[in-house]
């Protein structure tokens, strides 16, 4: 009987969470993956020093998680209530859960950028002995807990990375969104993300050598990394093909439409297609250029902006 | 209830004594809804009656004073284009869900379940404007009010005919009786009176959510 009546308006108008959003979710992904995969490397290889790879991750973590929540306050309507969250308090709610681990996260990541530009930042406290004096005491205690911290930041970036997924899984009423794949997509593509932009950074700011064994580790695990993700988006969509008739009808989104160039052109062809070309379709000396490098780089993390602006825009364009 | 206290200490030490008046009323509600039965209001629409006037709508954007271009309240006419002269309409509004995605979802608690009556409802003060209910809302009801730039949605005009001892805007306006509001708790309530002699359905029941309000649809008995 229950198809007997139904309305078909609704008060939202397309798309209510739009690119800040999805550039906001790209960030917190480069930010958790950078840094749980230079953390990693340095647990499996038992690394003591600090190096190169770790300082470009901790930068690179520490900075796109702020900028991150520029734009994610920067779309509320009211930026400026944004401190209700931090008295209204529900528990029941994906984002007060996240507000929580990011109020976690971020000094986790300040905590790791003071451990491993200590010494620059002595260099600039040189002049004011006071400042410096504090400075040194406050590192005496924290280089204590360096090994806790560093595996609480693992964990903290893992939950920084899943929770974006699950803010997003929640919405019942789209379904490409409402599938339990999403929070493991974001994990995967995050640290496929986190490990181009800490790669690049590391060469570019910390003269790391490409063909250092830290950034050969991350050559090597990218492939893997990427083979997951796109095992990942190919059972979101058999899951949606297979599903009941509003799923079914969501598949559009990857067949036809600005959605389907954005998919196929974005993150399959630059985000996938264009880093295996450039590595093992052009022959080992273009593979091992600087050009090269970069480009795969860029093109890893601009495939992941486009998996987030596929997701959250097709996501809520198809609505049951 | 114990949370609830500590926060009020807390907003007490921080000197923002006002906030607290609005959940001074809360706990006294609580209190008194031991000892009788809590209310479940509910709210029938009946297509075969409704002609799609839209005095409801009308009537519900003046009390409630939704700005223009905006509504908390639409009929949509959903007359098939094959047979044009059966007019259906359907009244579109939030479905005040018993499980309610969008209470749920709100990290800032604007939007919530008033504690007398119930009913699912929002202040505006808190509202950070996050859009994460709208997006949560199954039965996309839900908009940012452009005035008061905070999220909104039918709530049988709890601050404004109701906390007069009205009935909501809706049903006050409607001549043709589409509409019947009542508490689905009370046995003797006339809402329940229909419901028990007439076929209803709720919407989209599929997503769980419970919905209070039920749907008289029209329905042809080839006599
Ligand atoms: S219909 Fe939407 S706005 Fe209304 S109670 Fe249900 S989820 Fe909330
Ligand atoms: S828009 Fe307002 S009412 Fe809706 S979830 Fe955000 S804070 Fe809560
Ligand atoms: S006032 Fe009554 S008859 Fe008119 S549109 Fe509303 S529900 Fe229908």
């Amino acid at each position: 009987m229950n198809g007997a009546i139904n309305f078909t308006y609704g008060f939202s108008h397309g798309v209510e969470w739009g690119w800040p959003i999805a550039v906001y979710l790209l960030l917190a992904g480069i930010s958790g993956g950078a840094l749980i995969i230079a953390l990693l490397v340095r647990f499996y290889k038992k690394q003591h020093e600090d190096t190169s790879l770790l300082k470009a991750a901790s930068l690179v973590s520490f900075s796109t998680i702020a900028f991150g929540m520029v734009f994610l306050v920067g779309d509320l309507e009211k930026p400026l209530y944004f401190w209700k969250i931090l008295i209204n308090y529900n528990f029941a709610s994906v984002m007060s859960i996240g507000v929580m681990a990011i109020s976690v996260y971020i000094p986790l990541t300040l905590v790791m950028c003071l451990y491993l530009f200590e010494k620059e930042i002595s260099a600039v406290l040189a002049k004011k002995a006071q400042l410096l004096g504090y400075f040194e005491m406050v590192m005496v205690l924290l280089k204590k807990i360096r090994p806790m911290i560093e595996v609480l930041s693992v964990i903290f970036a893992v939950i920084i990375c899943a929770y974006t997924g699950f803010l997003i899984s929640v919405l019942v009423r789209f379904p490409i969104l409402n599938t339990a794949i999403l929070p493991a997509l974001f994990v995967v593509s995050g640290l496929s993300a986190g490990t181009a932009s800490a790669g690049m950074v590391a060469s570019y700011f910390f003269k790391e050598d490409a063909h250092s064994p830290d950034l050969k580790t991350l050559h090597t695990i990218e492939w893997p990394i990427m083979a997951v993700e796109i095992m990942l988006i190919a059972m979101l969509f058999v899951s949606l093909l297979v599903g009941n008739e509003f799923q079914q009808s969501t598949t559009i989104a990857f067949k036809s439409g600005i959605y389907a160039n954005l998919f196929w052109f974005g993150v399959m062809g630059v985000g996938f297609g264009l880093p295996l070309v450039l590595n093992f379709a052009l022959g080992k000396h273009v593979a091992h250029s600087h050009a090269a490098f970069y480009l795969s780089g860029m093109a890893s993390v601009a495939g992941v902006l486009c998996l987030r602006m596929f997701i959250i825009y097709a996501g809520q364009t198809f609505g049951v | 209830m114990k949370n609830d206290g500590k926060r009020r200490a807390f907003l007490k030490v921080l000197g923002l004594g006002s906030v607290t008046l609005g959940t001074a009323g809360y706990s006294v509600a609580i209190e008194a809804g031991k000892t009788e039965k809590k209310p479940h209001y509910g709210m029938i629409f009946d297509q075969n009656k409704c002609v799609g006037c839209s005095d409801c709508e009308v009537a519900c954007r003046k009390v409630n004073e939704v700005p223009q271009g905006q509504v908390r309240l639409y009929v949509e006419n959903k007359t098939a284009p094959e047979t044009p002269m059966e007019k259906k309409y359907v009244r579109v509004s939030c479905q005040q869900c018993e499980d309610a995605p969008c209470v749920a979802v709100c990290p800032s608690k604007a939007c919530h379940r008033d504690a007398k009556t119930g009913i699912v409802t929002m202040n505006p003060d808190d509202c950070i404007a996050c859009k994460y209910c709208i997006v949560a809302c199954p039965y996309d009801v839900r908009f940012i009010n452009h005035k008061t730039k905070a999220a909104e949605n039918c709530n049988f005009c709890l601050n404004t005919n109701m906390a007069k001892g009205k009935e909501p805007a809706c049903v006050e306006s409607c001549k043709y009786k589409a509409l019947v509001f009542g508490d689905l708790n009370d046995e003797n309530s006339y809402i329940n009176q229909i419901l028990q002699v007439k076929d209803a359905v709720r919407m989209k029941p599929t997503f769980g959510t419970k919905p209070s309000l039920r749907y008289i649809p029209v329905v042809k008995v080839g006599v």
